[in-house]
């Protein structure tokens, strides 16, 4: 498989194709210990009133699959080693959105001994979304903006 | 109000069966602490109110399982986060600790052919994070172990010594979904520990509240049974009158899950008349296109054949696991909370039920469809006119413990609080999900693998409010 890999590697090098701006992002989520109302929310964003496909995202079934790692959430310290391992998974480059208040660190509710803490004092955070939870709405268009897409959502 | 009964620990047994001989029924057990000392509670249900069986937790006290097969879980809770210990004739199996030895948390299987099917707690779709350990014989599943708490988040311990109305926040942020119920059955719980009530005016808000945050909920296990089925048009479909229903909540109360609207001592949301006229007629107009498509969805054949025969858990399995809820009403048992509510506007209520109920994820589909009908109905007839904010006031005396309970869109919800001074001592959160999750391990058993999914969606549990 290897062989192939590299055969097709050096036809598109030789080849010099250049990529196209991006149009689609496949995005995974993890609950990293949420209410659940950020995942009413992000479900909400494929329904017919949002539909997010229509910018191109998509949530895909798993992180090998994935540009966008979408964490809600703070992160519980029995989710923590989840978290982490689907990170790993995904191949780079690779984007991490903290998607809603906790997640961003905001009004933590809870025994502090139960939380790492916020999404960015575990993985590097490119893309921030607010609300508790953030509409639908609001979820695409802060990726797309993030992802210097102006078409806006 | 609820009665503390004082017991000694040795006693707990024979307390347990003399009131349940009475005919009273389980209602949670948690652990808790009087001047200094641990103690355990069991709460009971009965005719004449809640009483809450209580004894000293020093040394390890005597199972009550065999009795009560639905304090299990409460019971393993209790061992992993407070440290109580249960004299039981088999090891108490972990539940809220994740042990990394396979024998402290999952059921034995053993035999020819046995293997696991690990799922979770990262799943493929945009759900909440949970472990399930399926113990399968070829495509047959033998049984199931769910292993939550995942996202514990210590809300309970974090509530303690927290201003008794400033701490609803703990109850209402445990669960997104059942924000509403949680919140009511934590101000109801408060409220009878202070001796107040609620006036008609607060009792109808509440009860507002929580028929629109059943309608999006059923409206959202409808379209998930769906796509159990992968039936793309139906789950479609019911997403877009969830859509429907939350962007009401929105215009109503500013809240898509109605987060604030439930506050203790007084209600937190009104509507002026217009406002509660539009409601209604916006709420009239999602009934009829509801109603058509469940009719589309009545007469998808294909669909309809997938449900019928599959996750089957019948009505003596729902009582014996302490089912609640649709869960149980679909398998026969009419019991709703709704219909013991005092504190709130369901007057003359009467618990939905199907015609043929065989507990499958048919029934359960099918008591949605008419419990949909019946918030629909419930809503048109309390939007009439203003609708004020009300109040609670004085209404008995303080008592060190109050409970609520409240009937969520997955069945029955209750909240204690035992409060020191105006502070909360004690919250302790039982939700309807909690309830449920192991009647749903045991309507898995026998099934085919591939219909797990399936059957997992016809409850439709929350994680997060087991978790809290």
């Amino acid at each position: 498989m290897f062989v192939l890999l590299s055969q097709l590697a050096r036809i598109r090098r030789e080849r010099g194709l250049q990529r196209s701006a991006p149009r689609s992002v496949a995005i995974r989520h993890v609950d990293a210990g949420s209410c659940n109302g950020c995942e009413h929310e992000l479900g909400a964003a494929s329904n017919p009133f949002h539909d997010i496909a229509r910018h191109g995202l998509e949530v895909v079934a798993s992180p090998r699959h994935a540009d966008i790692l979408l964490v809600t959430g703070p992160v519980t310290s029995r989710m923590l080693e989840p978290l982490l391992m689907a990170h790993a998974a995904m191949p780079e480059p690779r984007m991490v959105a903290a998607l809603g208040d906790c997640a961003l660190g905001c009004n933590l509710l809870g025994d502090r001994g139960e939380f790492v803490g916020s999404v960015d004092q575990v993985l590097h955070v490119d893309i921030r979304i607010p609300g508790c939870p953030p509409a639908p709405d609001v979820i695409a268009r802060q990726i797309l903006m993030a992802l210097g897409d102006t078409r806006g959502a | 109000m609820t009665e503390l009964v004082r017991i000694d620990a040795a006693q707990l047994r024979q307390a347990t069966e003399l009131i349940l001989a009475e005919g009273a029924s389980f209602a949670g057990a948690w652990a808790s602490e009087q001047a200094g000392i641990p103690m355990w509670r069991v709460l009971m249900s009965t005719s004449r109110g809640t009483r809450a069986l209580t004894c000293a937790a020093t040394e390890p006290i005597p199972s009550i399982t065999d009795l009560v097969p639905a304090a299990d879980w409460d019971e393993r809770e209790a061992q992993d986060l407070c440290g109580v210990s249960f004299q039981r004739e088999t090891p108490v199996r972990t539940l809220a600790t994740h042990s990394p030895r396979a024998q402290d948390w999952m059921t034995a299987v053993s035999g020819s052919g046995v293997h696991q099917v690990a799922v979770g707690p990262v799943h493929a779709g945009v759900i909440e994070s949970g472990h399930f350990r399926l113990h399968v014989v070829g495509e047959r599943i033998l049984a199931m172990d769910p292993r939550l708490f995942y996202k514990h988040r210590g809300l309970e311990r974090a509530a303690r010594g927290e201003q008794s109305d400033a701490a609803i926040a703990y109850a209402q942020r445990a669960c997104a979904a059942c924000a509403v119920t949680n919140s009511v059955a934590y101000a109801q719980a408060v409220e009878q520990a202070t001796g107040t009530g609620p006036d008609r005016r607060l009792r109808v808000a509440r009860t507002v509240l929580l028929e629109l945050e059943r309608l999006y909920n059923h409206l959202n296990d409808c379209g998930a049974l769906c796509a159990g089925v992968g039936f793309a048009p139906g789950t479609m479909a019911f997403a877009a009158l969830k859509d429907r229903a939350q962007q009401l909540n929105m215009r109503g109360f500013g809240h898509r899950f109605l987060f604030g609207t439930v506050r203790v001592g007084d209600g937190g949301a009104h509507l002026a008349a217009d406002e509660s006229d539009a409601l209604r007629s916006e709420l009239r107009e999602l009934q009829v296109d509801t109603a058509a498509a469940w009719r589309e969805l009545s007469f998808a054949g294909s669909v309809q054949a997938r449900l019928e025969g599959v996750g089957v858990l019948d009505a003596d399995a729902a009582r014996c696991m302490g089912a609640v809820g649709p869960a149980a009403r679909a398998a026969g048992i009419r019991e709703d909370a709704r219909s013991s509510s005092s504190g709130l506007a369901y007057d003359g209520f009467t618990p939905a039920s199907i015609p043929s109920p065989r507990g499958d994820v048919s029934s359960r589909l099918q008591i949605r469809g008419v419990e949909l009908e019946q918030s629909f109905e419930l809503l048109r007839a309390l939007l009439d006119g203003e609708m004020p904010a009300g109040s609670a006031s004085i209404a008995g005396e303080r008592s060190p413990i109050g409970v609520g309970r409240v009937e969520s869109p997955r069945g029955a919800t209750v909240c204690a609080v035992e409060l020191d001074g105006d502070r909360v001592g004690r919250m302790h959160l039982r939700s309807g999900s909690y309830a449920n999750w192991p009647a749903l391990a045991e309507a898995c058993a026998g099934n085919l693998l591939p219909d797990f999914p399936l059957i997992n969606k016809s409850f439709e549990l929350c994680y997060a409010c087991v978790d809290r």
